[in-house]
């Protein structure tokens, strides 16, 4: 439980960030998905900007884990006990 | 979801990250008993208020709409008689530093007032905790119904603790989508079921967190989650007000009957009653020292106080004090005398400089803005009359209250003059883009880019006007 709260916070914390900088400077309306202008409320851009970060940002917090793995977690014997 | 479960101790096997060190061990449930005194009744004045502004504030009216509402959909922020738009920006960059700045200051001087007493997390756990203490009871009563198993005492109990928190909680996610959707149109949406998918789901959204972070999480947001309790020890030093156990005066420690001079059977004043560890949200001891967990609630202080009153002993066993103090002897007068020191100094006057720009800047805020973009599918094209055209976009924003006519101009070659309107009309808070064709006889200026300026004023106000830069080409 621990590890997905270390992923997921520091994630939502960022997102956070990006989003209030992303949409200060850009309006939803002026952006385009696949060639075609937005068409989704204002409210649900924003939303579904902010959960776009925060899974973009969560994958990397993911890797950043992964990384610090140590030797220790990953040399261990498919049949040792967890 | 995540953490749903509270983590007890033996019953949840959790591998750490690293195979040195455990970042987070197992928790403790801890269970903070009740405490009064000054400094508990200053960390409920500060609930009081902080609450009060955030489930109240939403609902002042102003000039006929919400006094305080952020307007996601219509991007614009209002603020009693302000109005903020994208463009503004920079003003919440400045309000953000001046946060920062404050934070900086009063740490260093009083160590972690925002934790102890403003922030947030603490206010909400002080709320739900009294909450829990008023359904399950104090602390022990709170204990053996943990230990207790489940019967329908228990059973009605925790249902009507999780039923309160519930509500306080949905009521608190109500109130922060409120901030951004207009509030009475929201509740009249609630109870007839209209809502929108988003602000639904801002909104449990929202009453899940404070949910999960007042009610079940609590300490471990400040020991596990925060950046903040992370980095302040870096804005301390030796001269910092912190909550403080005195060592000398109270080791050894040890109990003994109420009023005996503790010198007389040489034991320090401290008898060891261990109510500064049971009255403690993070749940530490701070006889042990200072530590990064402790929120500096005071919560101890006056626990500590009690029990010195109680034993005839000087108060202040456990008070705010500095390092210097402690070692030196100081009293109030001394600390108060090293307040004054070069990282204070530098602290107030940046913080000072910045917050004297921030209301001059909103002071001097105009209050029409105009945007000039030229047309970039037609440079410069030659009209009837062999007149030279450029084609500009002008952008108008009435950032005032008020609607207003403007009358446009443009000036900067000779016998220059535009085509279209003239006149624009601007509703209260309004923003329009209209078209302007500006002519130019062939012979005007040099060939290539000639600077001119449109002017935009209001027929109301002379001095509500706007001189904007623009470029003519001349081909």
């Amino acid at each position: 439980m621990l590890k997905v709260l270390l992923v997921l916070w520091p994630s939502f914390v960022v997102a956070g960030i990006a989003e209030g900088v992303f949409f200060t400077v850009i309006d939803p309306q002026e952006l385009y998905l696949f060639g075609q202008p937005v068409h989704f409320s204002k409210l649900a851009t924003y939303s579904i900007g902010f959960l776009g970060f925060w899974v973009v940002c969560a994958g990397s917090s993911l890797m950043t884990w992964f990384l610090l793995l140590g030797p220790g977690d990953l040399n261990r014997s498919r049949n040792d006990p967890v | 979801m995540i953490m749903t479960s509270k983590p007890q101790a033996a019953s949840i096997e959790i591998k750490p990250v690293f195979d040195e060190e455990s970042l987070y061990e197992v928790q403790k449930k801890v269970h903070p008993r009740a405490v009064s005194g000054i400094f508990a009744t200053w960390r409920w004045a500060l609930v009081w208020i902080t609450q009060l502004t955030f489930y109240g504030v939403c609902w002042l009216p102003w000039n006929g709409r919400q006094a305080v509402l952020f307007d996601l959909v219509e991007r614009k922020f209002y603020i009693f008689g302000m109005i903020f738009w994208p463009q503004d920006v920079f003003f919440l960059a400045i309000l953000l530093i001046i946060s920062a700045y404050s934070l900086f200051l009063f740490t260093a001087v009083g160590g972690r007032l925002w934790c102890g007493y403003a922030c947030p997390q603490t206010v909400y756990t002080e709320i739900f905790t009294w909450i829990e203490q008023k359904i399950e009871g104090e602390r022990n009563a709170r204990i053996k119904l943990d230990a207790a198993p489940m019967s329908s005492r228990k059973f009605g109990l925790r249902s009507a603790k999780y039923a309160a928190w519930t509500l306080l909680s949905l009521w608190t996610g109500f109130t922060f989508v409120g901030y951004f959707t207009p509030i009475t149109t929201l509740w009249v949406s609630t109870w007839s079921f209209s809502l929108g998918p988003w602000e639904t789901f801002w909104m449990f959204f929202y009453s899940a967190f404070t949910y999960l972070f007042a009610g079940h999480m609590r300490e471990q947001v400040c020991k596990h989650m925060c950046p903040y309790a992370r980095f302040q020890g870096v804005m301390f030093d030796p001269d910092t007000l912190t909550i403080t156990y005195d060592t000398e005066r109270g080791e050894p420690r040890g109990p003994r009957k109420k009023g005996v001079d503790p010198k007389s059977i040489s034991k320090g004043e401290c008898v060891d009653c261990g109510i500064c560890v049971q009255v403690c949200p993070t749940g530490i001891d701070i006889r042990d020292g200072l530590q990064y967990e402790c929120i500096g609630c005071a919560a101890c202080i006056d626990a500590c106080d009690q029990v010195m009153e109680k034993m005839s002993y000087p108060k202040g066993l456990i008070r705010y004090s500095t390092e210097h103090a402690i070692e030196e002897h100081w009293g109030w007068r001394e600390i108060v005398g090293h307040v004054i020191r070069p990282r204070v100094v530098i602290y107030t006057v940046i913080l000072g400089a910045i917050c004297v720009a921030f209301v001059w800047g909103i002071a001097t805020k105009p209050a029409l803005r105009v945007d000039v973009i030229r047309d970039r599918a037609t440079l410069a094209r030659e009209v009837e009359g062999g007149l030279i055209e450029n084609v500009y976009r002008l952008h108008v924003i009435n950032v005032s209250e008020t609607p207003h006519r403007y009358a446009v101009s443009v000036t900067g070659l000779p016998g220059i003059d535009l085509v279209g309107d003239r006149i624009v009309e601007i509703p209260a808070a309004g923003a329009k883009s209209i078209s302007v064709q500006v002519r130019v006889p062939p012979e005007s200026g040099k060939k290539g880019s000639n600077q001119i300026f449109f002017d935009v004023k209001s027929l109301a106000d002379e001095r509500i006007s706007v001189h904007e830069k623009a470029s003519f080409l001349q081909p």
